[in-house]
């Protein structure tokens, strides 16, 4: 190969060279450009319907339904967790009915109708899925129970599903269902008992949230059951301080302005307190005192809701 | 010969003279088995293993934060869809090729100069085949147990579970390679590896197959249906990735009659293909 020639391959490698560079260069500045000129959907528009039911994908799926299930169930957390992060405040996981997921409850239908014996779902549309379309939330909690009739923990899904919409005898009668299936906890029973009896009670919020917290293998299931749970401590917590602020309200003609007068009367208690004598909530924040009512502070972990 | 690379021929060569030292028709088999695995290998098939590690890995490492706790199923699930993938593809794209390259090649010219029967050299190319498949699967089986054992932070019962499943899934692989010989027999490569895959979708539709049979009101159609649900390979009774992943092994009966059901359909589908293939003109 004589020099010219050479130095000619030379010049073209390097142009082919410059020609990729600059065009990876300029697509990646189109690509930012895009990204940061595009108009901000509608909400409701960018909540798209899903293109096929759950008997399509899983007859699609071939051998693969296991796997399309995975994907159905990780695009469900994302969809929740996405809305959550858009929001400007704290909302619980089971409180999440101004989110407008409309998509919600057709994922979760797919992921379960692709691989009917992945619980996970289910546990995910008892508790989240009440809140949006509570019906939705039972049909496919019972159809997790036709496919895996020995699931005992679909039927505390059931019964936990019925209890958030105070009908205490359908709870009582999923808890009794689940009671009869070999290897339920014996507790399935006593919570039927405790249903009929005092289904609206702290008491009983206060065991169905334990079981949860206990049972579920989903974080954000847990934390969520944790901070009901302190949210319930909390209640008891203020009713006593309600009755101690009427007490010296009483006694003294007036209500207090700050905790340190109702020292005396807290010291009793034996509630964990800050420096300045205030107690704190649950979550380790002090509680806020308005005249004679108690409230959480703004800042508290503690849901107020 | 002439468009054999340098090696390819001396592996040709090298064939060539154990088909001919070697008498017996299985020695012939295992010979051309062997010299399949290689070409395989040489063509760098088995380089499929380095990204299903690379994604493995990457699942393992990331799906924990994605999945809500339910990393252990979904590597599970991904670990054995990929194998059957990667598998699937390599027994239709290679499967496809093993006859028509050496058709292409004229190497075959040089084979058949030996004592060797068409069925031998038919056989010879599948078994081949199936022990890359083997090789792939075996490691791939081998990559999803450790991802286990790394999600799991230790022992996990799935990873004995798992085998059972991979088994499955390997006869399958067998069978649809059998199916893209038999197509490789008589037709081009691209035409096998279009009807190969028909066959592996359908394979997977069996049971709307055999309810189309039940429900159609002609007696003709009927028939049809029929004929077609038990003529084309059963492959949904090889998926058994799902319940594997929730921890469900499949009964040693439901293994035993699976693993003759396969073998029996891959004798069938290698003497029909025999049978086309004995008939078939080089010239």
């Amino acid at each position: 190969m004589s020099q010219q020639t050479r130095k000619s391959e030379g010049l073209k490698t390097t142009g082919v060279v410059l020609i990729i560079v600059g065009g990876l260069l300029t697509s990646i500045s189109l690509s930012r450009w895009i990204d940061t000129h595009r108009s901000v959907l509608n909400p409701i528009v960018e909540d798209e319907s899903l293109y096929l039911n759950g008997k399509t994908a899983r007859r699609m799926s071939l051998a693969f339904n296991g796997l399309a299930s995975d994907w159905y169930w990780m695009r469900s957390l994302q969809y929740v967790g996405r809305k959550i992060m858009n929001l400007p405040e704290d909302v619980e996981l089971d409180n999440l009915g101004q989110l407008n997921l409309k998509t919600l409850a057709p994922l979760l239908d797919t992921a379960t109708t692709l691989d009917p014996q992945f619980l996970d779902p289910y546990e995910y549309a008892a508790v989240v899925l009440p809140s949006v379309d509570v019906q939705q939330s039972i049909r496919i909690t019972k159809k997790g129970i036709e496919a895996n009739p020995t699931a005992w923990k679909l039927y505390q899904h059931l019964g936990y599903i019925y209890w958030q919409q105070r009908d205490f005898q359908s709870a009582a009668e999923a808890y009794g269902q689940g009671a009869q299936i070999a290897g339920a906890p014996a507790w399935f029973s006593a919570m039927k008992a405790r249903m009929l009896a005092e289904g609206g009670s702290r008491g009983t919020a206060r065991e169905i949230y334990k079981q949860m917290f206990d049972q579920s293998a989903d974080d954000s299931v847990k934390e969520m059951a944790r901070r009901r749970l302190m949210q319930l401590d909390s209640l008891d917590e203020r009713d006593v301080f309600r009755k101690l602020l009427s007490t010296y309200q009483t006694r003294i003609g007036h209500c207090p302005s700050a905790w340190k007068e109702l020292q005396p009367l807290l010291s009793n208690l034996r509630v964990p307190m800050d420096s300045g004598g205030a107690p704190l909530d649950p979550s380790g924040t002090p509680y806020v005192l308005k005249g004679c009512e108690v409230e959480l502070d703004p800042k508290s972990e503690v849901p107020d809701k | 010969m002439a468009d054999a690379t340098p090696l390819e021929h001396s592996h040709s060569i090298e064939q060539s003279n154990v088909l001919h030292d070697n008498g017996g028709a299985f020695g012939r088999i295992i010979a051309i088995a062997r010299n399949a695995f290689r070409e395989a290998v040489r063509d760098r098939v088995l380089y499929n293993l380095v990204l299903f590690v690379l994604l493995l890995t990457a699942a393992a490492i990331f799906i924990g934060e994605l999945s809500g706790g339910q990393e252990r199923k979904v590597i599970v699930d991904l670990g054995l869809s990929a194998m059957l993938l990667f598998g699937a593809f390599i027994a239709i794209f290679v499967g496809v090729g093993l006859v028509y390259k050496e058709i292409e090649k004229r190497t075959i010219y040089a084979i058949f100069s030996k004592p060797v029967g068409r069925g031998e050299f038919l056989i010879g190319k599948y078994l081949g085949l199936c022990l890359t498949l083997l090789v792939n699967v075996v490691v791939m089986g081998l990559g999803v147990s450790l991802a286990l054992v790394y999600v799991s932070r230790g022992w996990d019962p799935l990873v004995l579970v798992i085998w059972p499943a991979v088994l499955l899934i390997y006869l399958e692989l067998m069978i649809i390679t059998a199916i893209a010989l038999l197509f490789s027999s008589f037709s081009s490569p691209a035409l096998s590896a279009l009807l190969t895959f028909f066959v592996f979708i359908i394979g997977h539709f069996s049971a709307d197959l055999k309810s189309l049979a039940t429900s159609m009101g002609s007696v003709a159609a009927r028939a049809l249906f029929a004929a077609l649900y038990y003529l084309l390979p059963n492959l949904s009774n090889y998926s058994f990735i799902t319940p594997a992943a929730h921890g469900q092994s499949p009964a040693a009966s439901f293994i035993l009659v699976t693993t003759l059901y396969a073998i029996f359909y891959v004798a069938v589908i290698l003497a029909t293909a025999t049978l086309i293939f004995s008939r078939r003109n080089f010239k």
